[in-house]
């Protein structure tokens, strides 16, 4: 009875809502945004649009505002601050904006009438927010689910296709799949250790007593399982190119960059607080490192549709990444620097890529094979030079984001003697060449072939969708120290 | 420093008027009716180089207005590099060396500008031509007033691009591009010792020198500070390594031999560019650096000895040159090289200053002589032949009046600019002994042949006055028909006179044919053709040139204005021996030298002027004809086809024979080709995998699984944490 009285004579701890404010802003964005969907009758999408532009970018704001705030979390640490998770909920906002810039237009041409995206995507960031500015394991599950429903639905949007509606399937199938091993790894964890918030199960790892050692390590391995599945890891990436392929190229920019982001954000919270059983899992995912840098490149050299081959490369970059968290950890520095600039960097050139992608679709037919780019420089000057301008970033020519990304990744993976990933990551860059080059090749040929394909007219969305990834992409070279002296505080 | 930020204006307006060119210029044009656009856009060129003239005259104001040990000013706009404990700021230096060159870039900048308003009003690409001048002006002015080594490398990469893009201004004929081409090329070689030097600076201060808490090892003001200095007098090896590495760099953008070869063919570009870039501004920035490492250089007798007798041959090599030209503006070209040449005997002589003063006067005439032949050219229908001149001074006075001003001024008449500027390297040459090696006065050698050089400068400079003014004889109504197809090039002159290149440099078969594709600006000269004077806007920058090729010389060296505005307190430099001054001893001691000087300048105008009074004589209108001296001075005593022979035949054959062919098509290519063909097999195989089933790739998902599970498994098996 003692106990009871305590509880409430308590003074409910202080909350403080900063800590939330990006997502709550997210979340009421989407309620808005659905409200609107209720009300307007015709099919006018503009007023969603812009309430989710403004949305999102009041929602960014309040990310970015908080960067050089100090570390602190509410909610009973359900929700935390730190400058990486400021960050990445500041990107995950700017991607959803970008996004939204260019999918009037595209969801127009394709005429796909489902109005719902709009909120549908502003939940799915709010999710993704959840799960890179939390220390708690359940919470981490919370966004997950809220992201992976989200797109399981957005991805079979295009509800007349069937392409749309196979890759709906087989996400959420696959999906759930690894969502029970997310789940199973969690139940294992709390069951060893009693807890379901990384700092406490941090110390158990290093504490803990051997009795509890399998546990903990099968618990562990089992967590990385799940979120392998959604960062897209050989050998649980074999969803990537189909669903890639079959959604609308909207919602696959939008996996390519969200999902990605809050994946890698949530698994490399995990593998630093496991850091002290590293000896376990660290052989293993250092193979998951190389087989995820290296088989999706040479699937790329074989494929003809231009939308699975940046499907495989999103998978090769989620390596490189990998091989960045790897490094961070091994090393001890737990330096969130690298593994976030590659972050932002690869996502701005991926939804580049796939915002000039989305230009393929008129009226209602998209074809995104390689033919179906050509002639793009000749329609499109803008769209086609900042595609080159993406893919150079994605091969790493100086002086763009990607280049200098690959660059810290290779400094820290030898740094943290980690050289075999750091070859492995150079040989990589090389065979991507190709496939990247094909694509440029493919936008940048002008033949009689070329003049009958069609594409959609440049809308602004689109054109400031393009300048914003493009801008973004080479500034990375101003924006790398302020980052890193923001991220090694 | 009041008004230092005004510096931000000086450096960026040129970089903002390059925007509106390149960006709403076209459209521009379009909206007035041509000619009317083209002013409009012309004279927003001139003007965003006309105001950073204004503001730099402020400043120069406000900073002469100091004392003159504290005329130096450093703003920083942010930090642009930083790796680890190197910084590199953008930062511009104001102080007596930038003022000079920035008012000399921009003030002849306008001038140049608004001439070229006149001259390229035919132009159909005239915005483009305005695009690009005025991003050379942004980068030159970055060149000189960066405050560190890198912002200077890319004021100096950036004028090499825009000098490369306006030599090849008309690229449709191939002879432009292969200049372009060669201008570029050549220019590497002088960059790589520029690069290298920056190098070797950086890594000696930063090995060497202990303290600097910002980093900032490339910036001026570190590299000069007392304990730098310190740092290079112990270490004299590396310092002449540094010094030498420098000069290469110097070379190259400055024209000197071995490396001056692009220069001449560089007068493929128009006329203005070649005033601007080729004569006044961009040519100079190899004195500007060595006037800016004047403290390193002074240290190594050895280099001061090498860059005066490269100089001095430099000197001579191209007056001599400069005989056996037919072209007006190759006459002008080898001109040019050859008073570089002079400028860089002035600086290893000691006499920094006396560079600078020369930069300063050659660029008032010699900017004057471009132009005044770019009207010439104009007036006489884009003919550069001095073959087909003779008289003009009937048909255009005012261009004639101040050609002739330009005359006087370069042959080194007392009174003119050019003498001063000529009197005071020679006094150096003989009097300074910093260029002293083993107790060779390699300076007073380098005089001498300077003495001749004034020489034949006179007696060029008048030959080409005479061809083009005077002789009498109207020579144009004569023009053989078989020389019709001179005309058919009227802007090919860069390989003229040496034959046909046969040098492939890098085009194949088929581009060639392409870019043989008929001349755009074909323009006829025949008997009852009347030249014209050129317009206001052509002139008027002429006459104000005019002014200044006569004044400025006097007005500069009066009270040794520039030499205490430039070097305050002498040199403080250390042990060399550095007093500038008249010689005291030996054979050119006190107004003997001035004599001397006088009496080669009245004797080369006087035998240019016996030999060709009545025009071109009949012998040097033909190759075959001629006196076998001047062929194989037309030709560059065979030095150019020489190197051309090695650097891209010889060159070319190893590169084919070895690189290519052995290297890289069956070694290079057979190993990536192995792995571009093994990389595919294996995607083909993998792709085999990718079944699109879900329930395959489930199936792979539990082989994952299951196999990471049971390695984990096995390794706590093995450490015993599972019983």
């Amino acid at each position: 009875m003692d106990k009871v009285n305590d509880l409430y004579n308590m003074t409910p701890p202080g909350i403080d809502w900063m800590i939330i404010m990006p997502v709550l802003v997210a979340c009421v964005t989407g309620l808005v945004a659905f409200l609107w969907m209720s009300l307007q009758k015709e099919r006018d999408t503009t007023p969603m649009v812009l309430t989710t532009l403004v949305g999102m970018a009041v929602s960014a704001y309040t990310a970015f505002a908080q960067i050089n705030f100090s570390n602190a979390s509410t909610f009973a640490n359900m929700a935390m601050r730190d400058s990486m998770s400021s960050i990445l909920q500041f990107s995950l906002a700017v991607i959803c904006f970008i996004v939204v810039l260019f999918s009037d237009a595209y969801l127009k041409q394709k005429q796909i009438a489902f109005r719902e995206f709009y909120p549908l995507t502003v939940w799915a960031t709010a999710g993704a927010m959840i799960m890179v500015s939390t220390q708690n394991l359940l919470m981490m599950f919370i966004g997950l689910e809220v992201l992976s429903i989200s797109l399981y639905v957005m991805a079979g949007m295009s509800r007349y296709e069937q392409k749309s509606e196979e890759s709906a399937m087989k996400y959420f199938l696959l999906g759930a799949f690894a969502s029970a091993f997310f789940l199973y790894g969690i139940a294992f964890i709390y069951g060893a250790t009693g807890s379901t918030n990384l700092d406490q199960i941090a110390v158990a790892y290093a504490t803990g007593n051997r009795e509890m050692l399998g546990l903990l390590v099968f618990g562990t391995i089992l967590m990385l399982i799940g979120l392998s599945f959604k960062a897209a890891f050989v050998p649980f990436h074999q969803w990537t190119p189909d669903v890639y392929q079959g959604a609308p190229t909207n919602v696959t920019a939008f996996m390519a960059a969200a999902s990605k982001v809050a994946a890698i954000g949530a698994l490399f919270r995990v593998l630093i607080a496991a850091a002290p059983l590293q000896s376990y899992w660290m052989p293993a995912m250092f193979w998951i490192a190389i087989l995820t840098m290296t088989i999706p490149n040479l699937l790329a050299l074989v494929q003809k549709d231009v939308k699975r081959v940046l499907g495989f490369s999103s998978i090769a970059n989620a390596g490189y990444v990998l091989v960045a968290i790897l490094a961070a950890v091994k090393s001890g520095s737990n330096n969130y620097a690298t593994v976030c600039i590659y972050l932002v960097g690869y996502s701005l050139m991926t939804l580049g890529s796939f915002a000039v992608i989305s230009l393929t679709a008129k009226q209602g037919k998209e074809g995104t094979s390689f033919e179906d780019l050509n002639g793009l420089w000749k329609r499109s000057p803008l769209a086609a030079g900042t595609l080159v301008i993406f893919l150079a970033s994605l091969i790493g020519i100086p002086p763009t984001g990607g280049f200098f990304g690959k660059l810290l990744i290779f400094q820290d993976a030898v740094g943290a003697h980690l050289t075999p990933l750091a070859i492995v990551l150079a040989v990589n860059s090389v065979i991507s060449v190709y496939y990247y080059l094909r694509i440029a090749l493919a936008a940048m040929v002008v033949d009689d072939e070329g003049e009958k394909t069609v594409s959609a007219p440049m809308t602004p969305g689109l054109q400031s969708a393009c300048i914003i990834c493009a801008t973004g992409v080479i500034a990375m070279l101003f924006l790398i120290s302020p980052l890193q002296s923001v991220l090694h505080r | 420093m009041g008004n230092a930020s005004l510096i931000w204006g000086v450096l960026f307006l040129p970089l903002i008027g390059f925007l509106v060119q390149a960006c709403f210029g076209g459209s521009i044009v379009k909206s007035g009716n041509d000619s009317a656009g083209k002013r409009v856009s012309g004279i927003l060129a001139v003007l965003f180089i006309a105001v950073p003239f204004i503001l730099g005259l402020i400043i120069t104001k406000d900073l002469a207005s100091l004392p003159a040990d504290a005329r130096f000013h450093v703003v920083t706009l942010f930090d642009w590099i930083k790796i680890q404990s190197l910084t590199i700021p953008f930062e511009v230096r104001i102080d007596t060396l930038s003022m000079t060159m920035v008012l000399i870039v921009t003030g002849l900048g306008s001038l140049i500008h608004l001439f070229a308003t006149g001259y390229m009003a035919e132009e159909k690409e005239y915005t483009r031509f305005f695009t690009y001048l005025n991003l050379f002006i942004a980068f030159m002015l970055m060149l000189v007033l960066g405050n560190n080594l890198a912002l200077l490398f890319i004021g100096w990469e950036g004028v090499g691009l825009c000098s490369y893009l306006l030599i090849g201004f008309w690229y449709k004929d191939l002879n432009n591009a292969r200049a372009a081409n060669k201008a570029f090329i050549v220019n590497r070689i002088g960059d790589w010792g520029l690069t290298l030097g920056m190098f070797a600076i950086a890594t000696l201060l930063m090995t060497q020198l202990q303290v600097v808490p910002d980093g900032r090892f490339l910036s001026y003001d570190v590299i000069f500070s007392p304990a730098s200095l310190a740092v290079f007098q112990a270490n004299p090896g590396a310092t002449t390594a540094i010094a030498l590495l420098l000069f290469v760099g110097a070379m190259g953008k400055s024209a000197q031999f071995p490396l001056y070869i692009w220069l001449p063919d560089a007068m493929a570009g128009p006329t203005p560019v070649s005033a601007l870039i080729h004569a006044a501004t961009m040519v100079t920035s190899g004195i500007v650096l060595l006037n800016r490492f004047a403290s390193i250089f002074a240290m190594s007798p050895i280099a001061s000895a090498v860059v005066a007798c490269i100089g001095g041959f430099t000197a001579l090599f191209a007056a001599l040159i400069a005989f056996g030209q037919r072209d007006i503006k190759k006459v002008l070209a080898y001109s040019t090289v050859s008073q570089l040449g002079y400028m860089f005997l002035a600086c290893g002589s000691g006499a920094y200053w006396a560079g600078m003063f020369h930069v300063t006067t050659h660029a008032f005439f010699k900017a004057l002589l471009f132009l005044g032949s770019g009207a010439v050219i104009h007036a006489m229908n884009h003919e550069q032949d001095m073959r087909w001149y003779g008289n003009l001074r009937k048909y255009i006075p005012i261009t004639t009046v101040c050609m002739i001003v330009a005359w006087l001024a370069i042959s080194g008449v007392p009174g003119l600019s050019g003498f001063f500027s000529k009197e005071a390297i020679l006094g150096a040459a003989f009097g300074n002994e910093l260029a002293v090696v083993n107790g060779f006065h390699y300076g007073a050698l380098a005089g001498w042949v300077a003495l001749a050089v004034a020489g034949l400068t006179a007696a060029y400079m008048t030959r080409m006055t005479m061809l083009t003014f005077f002789g009498g004889k109207e020579q144009w109504r004569d023009i053989p028909v078989e020389a019709e197809h001179h005309h058919e090039h009227a802007h090919e002159h860069a390989h003229e006179d040496h034959g046909p290149d046969t040098h492939e440099f890098f085009y194949t078969d088929a581009e060639l044919a392409e870019r043989a594709a008929p001349e755009e600006h074909h323009h006829h000269l025949d008997a009852d053709y009347t030249p014209h004077e050129v317009s206001p806007s052509m002139w008027v920058p002429l006459a104000i040139l005019a002014v200044l090729s006569a004044v400025g010389g006097f007005v500069l060296h009066n009270g040794h204005l520039l030499q205490h505005w430039l070097f305050p307190n002498g040199v403080p430099l250390l042990d060399a021996k550095l007093v500038p001054g008249e010689p005291e001893h030996g054979i050119m001691a006190g107004h003997n030298l001035m004599y001397a000087s006088i009496a080669m300048a009245v004797g080369g105008m006087l035998l240019g002027y016996i030999v060709y009074r009545k025009g071109m004589p009949q012998r040097e209108k033909n190759t075959e004809t001629m006196l076998p001296a001047q062929v194989a001075a037309g030709n560059q005593f065979g030095y150019d086809n020489m190197m051309v022979d090695a650097a891209v035949d010889g060159g070319g054959s190893i590169a084919d024979k070895f690189f290519f062919k052995f290297f890289d098509a069956k070694l290079i290519d057979g190993i990536v080709n192995g792995v571009g063909v093994f990389a595919r097999g294996a995607g083909g195989l993998l792709k085999n995998i990718q079944t699109g089933y879900v329930r395959s790739y489930a199936l792979m998902m539990l082989i994952g699984v299951v196999v990471i599970v049971a390695y984990v498994t096995s390794v706590l098996v093995h450490v015993g944490g599972v019983k």
